[in-house]
C-alpha cells in the first residue's frame, strides 16, 4: 500500500461561520481531529464557536474585516498550532491567493491547488479547458468581449448573430447571477454588455464579460467530484439544482429525477474528464446545463465543497468532509468512495434539500434579519438538519442569509417528498421571516411533484401575494379565536391566568438567554 | 355561574395593507381552533406602549412558515377609533409621518436633505443589509422635516429614518 504523503491531520482551523463551520467541526470530531473556530465580534456566542475545541477572534463584524482577511486567518492558524485550514464555501474558499498563502505558511489548504483554483476561477479559461477535454459547452465566446471601438462592437454584434437569440452576457469572474444579463433583441446588446461589465467590475473587481446562448427550459445538473493527490478523480453522482430564483439555488436533490442510467453515466464521465484536465484535487462540483433535448452542456467547476453536498452524502452514505480531511492528509481515495463511485449511476436512495434563509418570500426574498425567538427542528426517520442558528440567535445583516438546510432521504423520490412535507409541518421558526413558506408551496406544485424541473420554474409560477393573504387571514382568525378562548377561561376561573402565562414566558426566556450568553462569553473572551 | 356574553374581537395582521378578521365571542372548542392546524403556531408578544394605549394584545402567529404580528382587541373599540381618525382627517388635520427602518443595516446613500420637497415614490435613502442595497422611498409627497440618520450609520429595526411633513 502506498504511504501517505503527510501524517494525518491533528488540528484543523475552519475559516468560516454558520452552518458550514458547524458541519465541518462535526466531521473533525468524528475523525478525532481537533477543530479551531474563528469568529467576528458578531459571532462571539455562535453555535460553531461553542462546538469547536478552540476558538480565535479575528475581527469586527463586517466580513471584509474578519472572515475575508486571509492573513489574519493564517496567523490565527499558526498561533494555535493548526496544521490545516478548511475554507468551507464562500468567503476565501476559491481564492487562489489564499490557498497559496496557506501553503507558504506551511499549512495544508483543504481544497484544490492554487493553480487549479486560479484556472477555474476564470470561466473563460474553464470553457477553454472543457473544449480541450472534448466536453460540450454552451455555444458562445471564449475571450473577453472588446467594445472599445465601433469596429470591435460590430464584431461582437456579428458574433451574437452567429450564437443566436436570446443570449446571455456573463461575467468571466462571475457567480450567483451577478454580472449576468439576458438579451432578447440585437438592439439591447450594447446596453446589456455595458451593464454586465459595470456589475462584474463592482462585484468581482474584473469587468470581463462574454456571450453564451440562452437555453430555454434548461435544467441545472451538477456532478460531485472527489480527487486525491495521486491523480485519481471520481464522480459520486449528480444533483439537480433547477429550483432557483435569480440564479440562487433554493432546493437541491440527488439523483436528478428522470435521467436514464446512460445519461447519468454520460454526465459523470464528462465531469471526470474536465476534472482530470485541470488536475483537480479534493472536492469540487462540475455544473452542467441539461437542455430539453437531453444534451449536457458544461457550465463551470466550483472548486470547493458545495452548500448542497449533503444530498449526495445521504444517497451515497459517505461523509464528504471526512473524505476531504483524509485526502488533504495525502491518503488515496478510500474504498467506500471508490465503491460509491462505481454505483453512482444506479442510486438506491433519493435525497432532497431545502434552504432555510432569513429572506422574505413576499418582498422578492429581501433580507429579513432579526432575532430568532422560536426554533423547533423536525426529527424522526430520514431527516437531517444542518443549522448554524438556534433559539435566541440574532441574525445580523452582515452575512449570507442562509440559516439552515433541511435534508430528507428515502428509498425513492415520492417517499422523500412525503418526508419533506412532514418535516416542513414540524419545522417551527418564529421571530424572523424565513423562506419556509416558499417550500410549503413548492412541495404541492405539480411540476415539482412529478419532477418536471427547469431553472425558470420559480420565475414562471411563484406568485406569493395570494398565499400570503390567505395565510394572514388564517393567522388573524387563529389569534382572534385564541384570545376569545383565553378571555373566556380567565372569566370562568375568575383569575388572570393569561397575564401570568405571558409574564412567565417572556421572563424565563430572557433569563435563560442571559445565562447562556454569559456562559459563552466567560468561556471564550 | 353565569358568564357575561364575551365581546366581539377584531384581529389585525400588521403591515402596510392590514388583514382584518373579526370573531364573535363564541368560544370554539380547542379542536376547532385554527391554531390547532399542525403547521401553525401562536405565541403572545410583549405589549408595546401603543398596543397598551388602545387596549390591544399582540401575538405572533406563524402559518405555513409565514410569520405575522397580529393585534387583537375589542371590535367595538377599534371601530370607535376608526371613526375618530376619519373625522380628524376630514377636518383637514395634517400630520407628519415617520418612516422607520424595515430591516437593520447601514445607511449607505442619502438622496435628500432636510427641507427638500419630495414626490410620492421618490428615493430617500438606501440601507445596506445582507450585501443588498434596500431603497427607502417616500410613501407620499411631502417635505423632509427631519433626517435623524447619516451615511455610514447603523440602524436597527424600527429606528426613525425620515420624518415627512
Amino acid at each position: 500500500m502506498r504511504r501517505s504523503a503527510r501524517p494525518s491531520l491533528k488540528r484543523v482551523l475552519i475559516a468560516n461561520r454558520g452552518e458550514i463551520a458547524l458541519r465541518i467541526i462535526r466531521a473533525c470530531r468524528d475523525a478525532e481531529i481537533e477543530s479551531v473556530a474563528v469568529y467576528s465580534d458578531a459571532d462571539r456566542t455562535a453555535r460553531h464557536v461553542r462546538a469547536a475545541d478552540h476558538a480565535r477572534h479575528i475581527g469586527p463584524a463586517p466580513a471584509t474585516e474578519s472572515y475575508l482577511v486571509g492573513d489574519r486567518i493564517v496567523e490565527a492558524a499558526l498561533s494555535c498550532g493548526a496544521d490545516a485550514i478548511h475554507p468551507g464555501y464562500g468567503f476565501l474558499s476559491e481564492r487562489a491567493d489564499f490557498a497559496a498563502s496557506c501553503e507558504a505558511a506551511g499549512l495544508v489548504f483543504i481544497g484544490p491547488s492554487p493553480e487549479t483554483l486560479a484556472r477555474l476561477g476564470d470561466k473563460l479559461a474553464a470553457r477553454r479547458a472543457a473544449v480541450s477535454a472534448e466536453v460540450p459547452i454552451v455555444p458562445g465566446t471564449f475571450e473577453p468581449l472588446r467594445t472599445d471601438s465601433p469596429k470591435a462592437m460590430a464584431e461582437v454584434a456579428a458574433e451574437a448573430e452567429r450564437i443566436g437569440w436570446p443570449l446571455l452576457v456573463k461575467a468571466a469572474a462571475g457567480g450567483g447571477g451577478r454580472g449576468m444579463r439576458r438579451v432578447d433583441h440585437p438592439a439591447e446588446l450594447a446596453a446589456a454588455i455595458a451593464a454586465a461589465t459595470r456589475e462584474a467590475a463592482a462585484a468581482f473587481g474584473d469587468g470581463a464579460v462574454y456571450l453564451e446562448r440562452f437555453v430555454e427550459g434548461g435544467r441545472h445538473v451538477e456532478v460531485q467530484l472527489l480527487g486525491d493527490d495521486h491523480g485519481t478523480v471520481v464522480a459520486l453522482g449528480e444533483r439537480d439544482c433547477s429550483v432557483q430564483r435569480r440564479h440562487q439555488k433554493l432546493v437541491e436533490e440527488a439523483p436528478a429525477p428522470g435521467l436514464s442510467t446512460e445519461q447519468r453515466r454520460m454526465v459523470h464521465t464528462l465531469a471526470v474528464r474536465i476534472a482530470a484536465t485541470v488536475g483537480l484535487r479534493n472536492a469540487a462540483t462540475a455544473e452542467f446545463l441539461l437542455t430539453p433535448n437531453g444534451d449536457f452542456y458544461f457550465l463551470e467547476v466550483n472548486a470547493r465543497l458545495q452548500v448542497e453536498h449533503g444530498v449526495t452524502e445521504l444517497v451515497t452514505g459517505l461523509d464528504l468532509v471526512r473524505e476531504q480531511l483524509a485526502i488533504a492528509a495525502g491518503s488515496p481515495l478510500s474504498p467506500p468512495v471508490l465503491a460509491a463511485a462505481a454505483s453512482a449511476a444506479e442510486p438506491t436512495h433519493h435525497a432532497i434539500e431545502v434552504r432555510i434563509s432569513a429572506e422574505h418570500p413576499l418582498t422578492d426574498f429581501a433580507p429579513a434579519p432579526g432575532k430568532i425567538t422560536r426554533w423547533r427542528e423536525p426529527g424522526g426517520p430520514g431527516i437531517r438538519i444542518d443549522a448554524g442558528v438556534e433559539e435566541g440567535t440574532v441574525v445580523t445583516p452582515e452575512y449570507d442569509p442562509l440559516l439552515a438546510k433541511l435534508l430528507v432521504v428515502a428509498p425513492d423520490r415520492e417517499a422523500a417528498l412525503a418526508r419533506l412535507r412532514r418535516a416542513l409541518r414540524e419545522f417551527e421558526v418564529g421571530g424572523i421571516q424565513t423562506t419556509l413558506p416558499f417550500h410549503h408551496w413548492l412541495v404541492d406544485q405539480t411540476d415539482f411533484v412529478v419532477g418536471r424541473l427547469r431553472t425558470d420554474l420559480v420565475a414562471l409560477t411563484w406568485d406569493p401575494e395570494p398565499l400570503w393573504r390567505a395565510a394572514a387571514g388564517r393567522a388573524a382568525e387563529a389569534v382572534a379565536q385564541l384570545a376569545a378562548h383565553e378571555a373566556h377561561e380567565a372569566q370562568a376561573s375568575g383569575s388572570t391566568r393569561m397575564e401570568l402565562t405571558r409574564g412567565q414566558e417572556t421572563g424565563s426566556t430572557r433569563a435563560w438567554q442571559e445565562a447562556a450568553r454569559q456562559e459563552a462569553v466567560d468561556r471564550w473572551s | 355561574m353565569v358568564l357575561s356574553k364575551p365581546a366581539r374581537l377584531r384581529a389585525t395582521v400588521e403591515g402596510p395593507d392590514p388583514v382584518v378578521v373579526e370573531v364573535d365571542g363564541i368560544v370554539p372548542s380547542a379542536s376547532d381552533r385554527a391554531d390547532s392546524h399542525p403547521s401553525s403556531h401562536v405565541r403572545p408578544l410583549p405589549d408595546t406602549v401603543a398596543s397598551r394605549a388602545v387596549g390591544q394584545r399582540r401575538y405572533e402567529a406563524v402559518v405555513d412558515g409565514w410569520v405575522f404580528q397580529v393585534s387583537v382587541g375589542s371590535a367595538d373599540r377599534a371601530r370607535l377609533q376608526e371613526r375618530v381618525s376619519r373625522s380628524a382627517k376630514e377636518a383637514g388635520l395634517q400630520v407628519h409621518i415617520t418612516i422607520r427602518a424595515q430591516i437593520p443595516g447601514r445607511v449607505v446613500r442619502l438622496w435628500v436633505k432636510t427641507g427638500d420637497t419630495v414626490e410620492a415614490g421618490q428615493r430617500l435613502l438606501a440601507v445596506d443589509a445582507m450585501k443588498m442595497e434596500n431603497e427607502v422611498r417616500a410613501p407620499r409627497a411631502g417635505v423632509v422635516g427631519a433626517l435623524p440618520v447619516g451615511i455610514g450609520q447603523t440602524v436597527e429595526l424600527g429606528d426613525d429614518l425620515v420624518i415627512l411633513e
